[in-house]
């Protein structure tokens, strides 16, 4: 099976300080892999390094076989990365739940162009999938955290990527609604035939799911053994 | 002399058409300005503004088209600097607001010019505009609606989150510059129309009034144009009425507008919550 991430040897500064110190990781196209590990124990970077927001000073990272290094069209890149961030949005910015979805499909709709109907309905059914077509005309920052990260995790879907990144998507949510995204977000990978990336503090929530668990600790992974 | 005899004047009849271009136009600016906290920026401007009319006066150049010239340069460079050189843009406004203020007081003193003629850049007066300056304000606003025209759902993503912006494939950064080039140029215009001091109240006040009533980013630019042309034009009869400068009384105005729109969100919009 072909690689959809490999990562070799990567090092990642941020403000003079190293957060990933010689990491690998390996995630084969259609896999879930998780990568667990304390708060700032650079999770979330190595999610911004997968998708090219942050590079690397040394290493390598391929990314559905292309050496990010080299590749210069992040942008198409990106069309088929789905990234669910895990802040929620604070400021006042007007816009309902439907359009915060929506802008899942901006990038591939291209510049100058308008949503076409097909985009509407793919942002609905996103939204059905999550559970929270009711909200489709609130305004996103009068939503709780966890409804705002069913905001965030429909427009990854309404992306249609083939790889979902996933930044702690149950942190806001209470235990019994993290067991149901978990198994939404699961059964969706399945049925969409996703390659999933997820980062997580709780190794408790993401066993269950995984193929592989990686555990990230003072920069560097190691694959948790008896997954799978 | 009756209002409708005053409309006869060419200065009130350029002040009127100002109005309808940047009234519009320069308020969907404002909205910019607050989604991405670019507030820095307006002062950094005002100062570039200022080196730029002092050089202008050195060297014997219109000091008006030199603030220009400067904010339009400085608005082009001040957002890929602050992204090559990973600092925010309102430290780098900082940065660039007490650099450019020191230079231009070393230039003001040893070359002798009148400290009161580098400063009249940045006191406007919307009473006093020529055409070039309303052809500048019209080319100005109309590329403003484009740009919001055009890009709206790219212009949208950024002004909710730039990193979601960045993650579902826009080119996030050439946007990023795209937005604060406008800025930068609006800025420079609305100086000479209605004043540095006063800037805020023609870009700022009519976007903030928009955001608190609105439910869209449609609506919002909407209401911040509805918002900036009304508070043009009952300031501008006002401060004939009531002789008192227009500036003034168009800040006032809106100034009302955004107490009104408060009111009118707590009383009859109310906060719904979601439950």
């Amino acid at each position: 099976m072909e690689y959809c991430i490999r990562i070799s040897d990567i090092h990642v500064q941020l403000s003079g300080h190293y957060v990933l110190r010689g990491m690998n990781l390996e995630v084969q196209s259609g896999e879930f892999v998780s990568i667990v590990g304390e708060n700032g124990a650079g999770k979330t970077t190595l999610l911004k390094v997968v998708c090219g927001i942050l590079k690397p000073s040394k290493g390598q990272v391929h990314v559905f076989g292309y050496d990010l290094s080299q590749f210069k069209n992040l942008t198409l890149l990106r069309k088929q990365i789905g990234v669910v961030p895990q802040r929620s949005i604070s400021h006042r910015f007007p816009i309902c739940v439907e359009e915060a979805v929506l802008m899942g499909r901006y990038g591939k709709i291209g510049l100058m162009r308008r949503p076409k109907r097909v985009d509407w309905e793919k942002a609905h059914e996103a939204l059905k999938l999550m559970g929270i077509t009711q909200y489709s005309r609130s305004l996103v920052y009068q939503l709780s955290g966890g409804e705002q990260q069913k905001v965030a995790l429909a427009r990854g879907l309404a992306q249609e990527p083939s790889l979902l990144l996933l930044d702690e998507p149950t942190t806001y949510l209470d235990n019994e609604s993290r067991s149901e995204i978990m198994e939404t977000i699961y059964s969706i990978h399945q049925e969409k035939k996703l390659t999933t990336l997820l980062v997580s503090h709780d190794t408790h929530w993401v066993t269950r799911f995984s193929d592989k668990i990686y555990q990230l600790k003072d920069g560097e992974s190691s694959l948790v053994e008896g997954i799978g | 002399m009756s209002w409708t005899q005053t409309l006869t004047y060419p200065f009130m009849q350029h002040a009127i058409i100002a109005i309808l271009f940047a009234g519009v136009a320069f308020p969907m600016i404002g909205v910019f300005v607050i989604s991405l906290n670019l507030i820095p920026l307006r002062f950094a401007m005002m100062h570039i503004a200022l080196l730029g009319g002092a050089i202008g006066l050195f060297f014997k150049v219109d000091p008006l088209f030199m603030g220009l010239l400067f904010c339009t340069l400085s608005s082009l460079a001040l957002g890929p600097i602050s992204e090559r050189m990973k600092l925010g843009l309102g430290t780098l406004s900082g940065y660039f607001m007490t650099l450019t203020l020191a230079l231009a007081f070393i230039l003001i003193y040893k070359a002798n010019i009148h400290v009161l003629q580098a400063f009249n850049i940045l006191w406007g007066n919307i009473l006093s505009l020529t055409k070039g300056d309303l052809i500048l304000v019209g080319i100005i606003s109309f590329f403003i609606l484009c740009i919001i025209f055009l890009f709206f759902k790219e212009i949208q993503a950024i002004l909710y989150d730039r990193e979601v912006a960045l993650a579902v494939g826009i080119p996030e950064k050439w946007f990023y510059y795209l937005i604060v080039f406008v800025l930068g140029l609006s800025v420079a215009v609305s100086m000479r129309v209605i004043g540095a001091l006063l800037v805020d109240g023609f870009v700022l006040l009519p976007a903030m009034a928009a955001i608190i009533i609105s439910r869209s980013l449609k609506q919002t630019f909407f209401f911040s144009a509805l918002f900036g042309l009304i508070s043009g034009m009952i300031g501008l009869y006002l401060s004939f009425l009531l002789d008192i400068p227009t500036s003034s009384a168009i800040i006032l105005v809106a100034s009302l507008i955004i107490a009104l729109c408060g009111l009118l969100k707590r009383n009859l919009l109310g906060y719904a919550k979601i439950s």
